[in-house]
């Protein structure tokens, strides 16, 4: 009894273990593609992700950049993180992370449930993962890595994944009526709706990526600002001019600003565009009135049937 | 190793990034979300399990108590009744062995008085006999007369009952 005991014990560390390394290895691939592909430079360097691989594709070319291969680590890490938490769930939360998965479940439920309504509570799996996927994106500059965040590529793919999820809210309510939407209050409106309609998904993943990346931009030249300063006025001394001492502190205050503070807000502002545009395309109304006429013409079946 | 400029838009890279979000929400749907509603389910069953199970402890305990309390409600009834009627038998009991007592006493007193009066009144007749003879042999010495003893007996007997008719 004991001994299988043990044995089970031994066979469930050895998979927290293997969970644990599945969330960290990703990234510390990421870090070591990164080391191992980053360019000696000199001076302020602003650009956009690495690229690794260029492909030949129909259009365009298919490139796999630094965002894209962050992307897919964060999203190891995050399943890793989803087995970590879940594995060995009991009935009576005996344990921390049982505790944890708990309180992001029933939060992402409360949330979407506050703001959306009972309807789409099925929204709360995209919601967590735009949370995370955004917040761990973000925060994988304070490692070091791209911030995949910061390609407008990575934004506007989800943006364009939302304004797909608005869409086909809308079309829940009949091709007509979407249609329709467009030439309200007048028809002389529709091209301003039609562009209102579009500017969704560019204005989201714009806000987003433009917050990253102008955060990551201040930060790079706040820090080779300080790097010259510090050269400048300690450069004379003998070993202290090698070092630069000016960069020790605001970057890093700074950082938590840009880096923290903010990705961790535009992750939230994301999912909360989600939530409010995702449900205000189909109003509570309309879709009450829908569900009403939807049993009426239902019940007028069944009795001409009858 | 080259990188992309600051902005710059590829369709492929947006839709990898649509599919990476929609995998991801996949991700989290089936490895998050599923396995905690389910123990969330199983312990809000076993939660309303257990209370539905203490609801029906606690009617039960309800109902021996009050059992119970009947039971001895009605138990205490018959002691109280067995006490009373046991005072009141005894009660009876007393009376009807003190009426019994006063009876005797009454027959028993009676009958001495009875008695009593028998024997005054044998006394009397005695006394009065012996009266009689003492007034006869008196009388003969004092008068000196020869009389009759039958009729001086009956004159006696006369004034005797002219003394008891007074």
């Amino acid at each position: 009894m004991t001994e299988q005991k043990r044995g089970r014990d031994a066979r469930f560390r050895l998979t927290d273990g293997l969970l644990i390394a599945l969330m960290i290895l990703p990234l510390v691939g990421c870090i070591v593609l990164k080391v191992l592909f980053t360019p000696e430079s000199e001076g302020v360097d602003i650009s956009g992700a690495m690229v690794f691989l260029r492909l030949p594709a129909p259009g365009q070319e298919l490139i796999i950049s630094e965002s894209q291969v962050n992307s897919w680590a964060i999203m190891l890490t995050l399943l890793g993180l989803c087995l970590y938490l879940t594995h060995g769930l009991t009935e009576k939360a005996e344990t921390k992370r049982q505790l944890i998965a708990e309180w992001i479940v029933e939060k992402c439920e409360g949330l979407v449930q506050a703001n959306m309504g009972e309807r789409f509570a099925g929204y709360s799996y995209l919601i967590a993962a735009i949370m995370g996927l955004s917040a761990l994106s973000s925060l994988s500059c304070l490692i070091g890595l791209f911030a995949p965040t910061g390609d407008v590529n990575v934004t506007a793919g989800w943006a364009i994944l939302v304004f797909c999820l608005v869409t086909w809210t809308k079309l829940q309510g009949g091709i007509l009526n979407y249609l329709k939407g467009f030439m309200e209050p007048i028809p002389v409106f529709t091209p301003m709706n039609f562009i209102s309609e579009f500017s969704l998904p560019v204005s989201m993943a714009f806000r987003h990526y433009g917050n990253v990346m102008s955060g990551a931009v201040i930060s790079a030249l706040i820090s080779t600002a300080l790097k010259g300063l510090s050269r400048l006025l300690l450069g004379a001394l003998p070993v202290i001019g090698e070092i630069p001492l000016l960069g020790i502190g605001l970057p890093a205050i700074l950082s938590i600003y840009f880096d923290v503070f903010s990705g961790l807000m535009q992750a939230f502002i994301f999912a909360m565009l989600t939530m409010l545009n995702v449900s205000g395309s189909f109003p509570q109304e309309a879709w009450e009135k829908r569900q009403r006429k939807k049993a009426a013409r239902k019940q007028r079946v069944a009795a001409a049937g009858a | 190793m080259q990188s992309l400029s600051i902005i710059s838009v590829n369709i492929w890279d947006i839709l990898i990034s649509f599919a990476n979000l929609a995998i991801l929400t996949w991700i989290v749907k089936k490895f998050l979300f599923k396995p905690v509603k389910k123990v969330l389910d199983t312990r809000r069953e076993s939660i309303d399990s257990a209370y539905a199970r203490a609801d029906e402890a606690e009617a039960r305990a309800e109902e021996h108590r009050l059992n119970y309390e009947a039971a001895m409600a009605a138990a205490k009834q018959t002691a109280d009744q067995m006490i009373s009627e046991a005072a009141r038998e005894a009660e009876r009991r007393g009376n009807e062995i003190e009426n019994e007592a006063r009876a005797q006493a009454r027959d028993i007193r009676s009958q001495a008085e009875a008695d009593a009066q028998l024997e005054r009144k044998k006394a009397e007749k005695d006394m009065k006999r012996e009266i009689a003879d003492v007034s006869v042999q008196l009388t003969g010495k004092l008068l000196e007369r020869e009389m009759k003893p039958e009729d001086h007996r009956e004159l006696i007997d006369s004034f005797l009952q002219e003394l008891d008719g007074e």
